[in-house]
């Protein structure tokens, strides 16, 4: 078999029924599965709410911070669960569910996903970089300008914060309503290459020598790549760290777009170098929100380890489930939020 | 060749510089992690920083981050900075303290990836410069060198 098989394989492994089994037999195992997995959010999420609204009535006593943070971890776990079905960060799910369903501040809830993003990127950026899929040539070239805008974004999700009173809650809410209906938009119009055709290179990205092959495991190959339009990526890095720091989302779902649609890098190099610049970038936001007074352990640390907990659950069902039917939930989840932060925002 | 695909190239050696990022990053985002679980722990046998009544009231009421530091720290007052440093003693210190030391983990990644790229050599002298550039920004952000407050 060819490695162009192979490869033809590969991005066709959605398709292949990995049982073994075919027809109605498989459809109708993998429809129950999905049932069980849609039950499992639902019900994890709605005990989690339950927790949290029992424990704001009981706050006299112990028995309050307990549910609350019980609560929180089984919110947080359901988010991590659906996050990883539908393939993006629990950051950009976090921030504008919590945004547009709760009355929690959102300097706190932002403060809270920039740091759930970074020690969720932190501990998967190891394997990535071990096994060399994530290229540091450039990742650090578009980290430069993503961790500068994002500091430059959290700085001003301060000065707003300060400077607007109670309004810039709305402004804030109003912003993120509109920008998350695009990421929304952005879902439903993403086409993904695995294995992007480069034509030509460009003076300025052919000297940034940027490309570093590594091997590919699935075809015992090394992958050897080009990428193009450095200038205009570093362009949309500063926009897509600005977005990353005022808002307090991890940005893999801009990212990996960027790379893969404008560089033309590999879908896998693509991916893997955002979680990695997510852990650099979202790490240079995080503090001037810590220093800011808008991180309370008792709200940050279970959100932490539900994140932890529904990401590890998430990737177990993965293994089982075609997780296609999450895409079109996430695009309603993504337009509901964001209708409902506009809503918000507008009183 | 034109196309983005798998070739017969020899080898595809990792980066030490990224092995080196990834590995203190990992352990110490790990480390802080667990750190701030064992605060979290102790905050339920008591001895805490934050007015546990007002601090429930203030996140699920919807008060703004300053306010709540009014109503339910001891100061009365926003503490800016690294305030759990100077109450380690009580659980939300430990907890802080353990959330700290997660996001310093990409700071001292950067560190050490600047570190070996500079002694390995096995970067072009540009990227040195970024990552030089990186842990800079990144060291100047936790020191609380740009922040407004």
């Amino acid at each position: 078999m060819s490695v162009m098989d192979k490869i033809e394989i590969l991005k066709g492994i959605d398709n292949r029924d990995d049982t073994g089994t075919t027809g109605s037999e498989t459809h109708r195992s993998n429809r129950y599965q999905v049932i069980k997995t849609l039950l499992l959010i639902v019900a994890t999420a709605s005990a989690g709410f339950g927790a949290i609204f029992g424990s704001i009535g009981t706050e006299m006593t112990a028995l309050g911070p307990t549910l609350f943070f019980i609560g929180l971890i089984l919110v947080c776990a359901s988010i991590g669960i659906f996050a990883v079905l539908a393939g993006v960060g629990g950051g950009v799910i976090f921030v504008p569910l919590f945004m547009g369903f709760t009355n929690i501040d959102s300097y706190i809830i932002r403060s809270t996903g920039l740091f759930v993003a970074t020690v969720g990127a932190l501990i998967a950026a190891r394997p990535f970089l071990r096994k060399g899929i994530a290229n540091i040539r450039l990742l650090y070239t578009a980290a430069l300008p993503y961790a500068v805008f994002a500091v430059i974004g959290s700085l001003m999700a301060g000065y707003i914060k300060s400077s607007m009173g109670p309004s810039s809650e709305a402004f804030i809410q109003g912003t993120l309503g509109v920008l998350v209906i695009g990421i929304g938009v952005l879902f439903v119009m993403k086409k993904n290459s695995e294995y992007p055709d480069v034509n030509h290179v460009d003076a300025f990205t052919e000297a940034m020598n940027l490309p570093m092959p590594y091997f590919e495991d699935s075809l015992g190959k090394v992958v050897s790549y080009r990428v193009k339009r450095a200038k205009v990526a570093l362009v949309l890095f500063c926009v897509v760290g600005l977005i990353s720091g005022l808002f307090g989302l991890g940005a893999g779902w801009a990212m990996v777009p960027v790379f893969n649609m404008v560089m033309l890098a590999p879908l896998k190099v693509a991916a893997t170098c955002s979680k990695v610049m997510i852990s650099i970038g979202d790490t240079a936001a995080v503090w001037p929100y810590i220093q800011g007074g808008g991180m309370f352990p008792l709200f940050a640390v279970p959100s932490m380890i539900g994140m932890v907990i529904g990401t590890l659950i998430g990737t177990k069902i993965m293994l089982r489930v075609k997780a296609g039917f999450i895409r079109p939930l996430i695009i309603i989840v993504m337009f509901g939020s964001g209708i409902r932060l506009i809503m918000k925002a507008l009183g | 060749m034109n196309s983005n695909t798998p070739t017969n190239t020899p080898s595809a050696t990792p980066s030490p510089s990224g092995v080196v990022y990834g590995d203190i990053a990992f352990w110490m985002a790990v480390a802080g992690s667990m750190v701030a679980i064992v605060g979290m722990f102790l905050y339920f046998t008591g001895n805490q920083f934050f007015d546990s009544e007002s601090l429930l009231n203030g996140i699920c009421r919807g008060q703004r981050a300053d306010q709540i530091w009014l109503n339910a720290s001891p100061a009365k007052n926003v503490l800016s900075g690294h305030w759990y440093l100077h109450h380690l003693g009580t659980s939300d210190g430990i907890s802080m303290l353990g959330i700290g030391i997660a996001c310093l983990a990409g700071v001292f990644g950067a560190w050490g990836s600047f570190v070996t790229m500079a002694i390995k050599k096995d970067n072009p002298p540009v990227f040195v410069i970024f990552v030089f550039v990186i842990a800079l920004i990144l060291s100047a952000s936790a020191l609380g060198w740009v922040s407004i407050h």
